[in-house]
């Protein structure tokens, strides 16, 4: 249960060996032009034939659609719905339930920012699949990142599966005591202090040790720290990134230029 | 996309007073002695609380958020850049395990941070009727800066329930952006109030010795007076606070 904190799938990949911020770039890029693209139909085209190809370059199509199916299709279809049903634009109505119109340049409206969620949303997807954050934080590290910011990250994801353990303990203990947190409102209002009062004093009494700890072992110190792993940047990953910024600046571009 | 030139000035200007008081901070060292050993080992805590907490929220079925505490707390007692970046970090994190939605959503938390940090800077995370107005401080920012993110990412109605709010406003004709800027004058008043006094019964529940540990053990220094009668003043503010949001609605659904 430990390690399915985060997305990771492990998998020997394309995708998994190309360098963390090559990765990073691309999710950038593929959100950016969705979002910069005059075109109506770029943010589909890029679904389809970029980000769906990709996943399974990846060999993780399976955890993908699994998690396409589970987060990305509720959200992105709820946002179609109400935005096709509430957005008050257009005149041609192609239907009308109860007092809502649906006009097509509201349903045309909608599908566009659905699908712009969709992608956007799905190319995080793909870089948290495949890139672990260990890895990711070890290589902005290097590139000069301040070593604190990988330690919050990473000693976050460590400390959240603890903390959430401690919440449902912390639960089911005062349940046992009688505590109320199902019936009326005030009620459940009322059990919110005996419940994160335990949760957060039990977890501000470790900082002080664990600031000492970290302390002693060089924790400011300014001096480079040596990497225990070697994270490749090959002439690929450079050539990657330039290319994918130039399409975010030719998509830019041309929406400048159109409007 | 003439909306996107009428409302880049007020975008431009918050970026500058972001900078300035980022260079500011920076240059005068205070920014450097709030981020202390300490001060890091707090931030991932805070950041496991802020997630925690909004869990616990949501098996209590309350009608709240509450995911922004530990933010809160770290901007009090560590200053408002250690509180912007914990509820910048909070969101991606929240991205990376839970939901990638959320990232997005980050210079909302950012600003949560920064403003509380500000507010407690100056004095007002003292007594319950301030912490009621910091609280409030926080919901105007909150309210103010998920407006851009809602209209120009989301098209103004997002995938959160309170958009039912902002589609009856779109209905009745108003436009996007002052429809989704009431629906946050709306939701975050309530939400932000009880997290800033959350934060406050849980700091008033630490002891001097631990607070005075972090940069900032003064910003948590409570004042004089019994505490019911401070409880009966923090209930005034709160209404008077309701009733200076519904003059603020009233006028931007006017205007």
């Amino acid at each position: 249960m430990h390690e399915r904190l985060s997305f990771f799938v492990k998998r020997d990949s394309v995708l998994h060996r190309l360098n963390p911020l090559t990765k990073l770039t691309l999710v950038f890029g593929l959100v950016l032009i969705a979002f910069f693209s005059p075109n109506y139909w770029t943010p589909q085209l890029l679904f389809l034939c970029a980000i769906l190809p990709l996943s399974f370059l990846g060999g993780i199509q399976q955890s993908f659609l699994r998690a396409f199916i589970r987060l990305i299709l509720p959200a992105s279809g709820f946002l179609f719905l109400m935005q096709a049903f509430f957005h008050p634009v257009g005149e041609k109505v192609v239907f009308q339930l109860w007092f809502l119109d649906v006009t097509s340049e509201s349903l045309s409206f909608a599908f566009r920012n659905a699908t712009r969620i969709a992608v956007m949303v799905s190319s995080f997807t793909l870089f948290l699949l495949t890139t672990h954050p260990s890895e990711l934080m070890s290589d902005l590290t290097r590139r000069g990142l301040p070593g604190q910011f990988s330690y919050v990250i990473i000693s976050t994801l460590q400390i959240l599966p603890q903390m959430q353990a401690k919440a449902q303990t912390i639960i089911a203990a005062q349940r046992a005591r009688g505590l109320d947190t199902e019936s009326t409102f005030f009620k459940r209002a009322g059990s919110l202090f005996p419940l994160v009062g335990p949760l957060v004093f039990g977890s501000l009494v470790e900082v002080e040790e664990r600031a000492i700890a970290i302390e002693a072992r060089g924790f400011t110190s300014t001096h480079v720290k040596t990497s225990l792993h070697d994270i490749p940047d090959t002439g690929a990953d450079k050539f990657i990134r330039w290319i994918v910024i130039g399409l975010v600046l030719i998509a830019l571009t041309s929406r400048l230029w159109l409007s | 996309m003439s909306i996107i030139s009428e409302n880049a000035g007020y975008f431009i200007i918050a970026v500058v007073i972001v900078a300035a008081l980022l260079v500011w901070a920076y240059l005068t060292k205070r920014m450097q002695k709030d981020f202390s050993t300490m001060t890091w080992v707090l931030i991932p805590v805070a950041i496991a609380i802020n997630i925690a907490i909004g869990q616990i929220v949501v098996t209590l079925k309350l009608p709240v958020y509450l995911d922004s505490i530990g933010t809160v707390l770290v901007a009090v007692i560590c200053g408002p850049w250690a509180g912007a970046l914990t509820g910048t970090l909070s969101n991606v994190i929240w991205g990376l395990t839970i939901d990638p939605n959320a990232f997005p959503w980050f210079p909302v938390a950012f600003f949560i941070g920064l403003v509380s940090g500000l507010m407690a800077n100056a004095g007002w995370f003292k007594s319950w009727w301030k912490v009621a107005v910091t609280g409030f401080a926080v919901a105007l920012t909150a309210a103010v800066v998920s407006t851009p993110i809602a209209v120009y990412l989301y098209g103004g109605i997002t995938a959160s329930g309170s958009s039912f709010i902002t589609a009856y406003l779109l209905q009745t004709g108003q436009g996007v952006v002052q429809a989704v800027m009431s629906t946050g004058f709306l939701v975050e008043p309530v939400d932000k109030i009880t997290t800033a006094m959350l934060a406050f019964a849980i700091i008033q529940g630490l002891s001097q010795r631990f607070v005075a540990r972090f940069p900032r053990p003064e910003n948590a220094q409570t004042e004089g007076g019994t505490s019911q009668t401070q409880l009966i003043i923090a209930l005034v503010v709160i209404v008077l606070l309701v009733l200076f949001a519904m003059f603020l609605l009233g006028n931007i659904l006017g205007g």
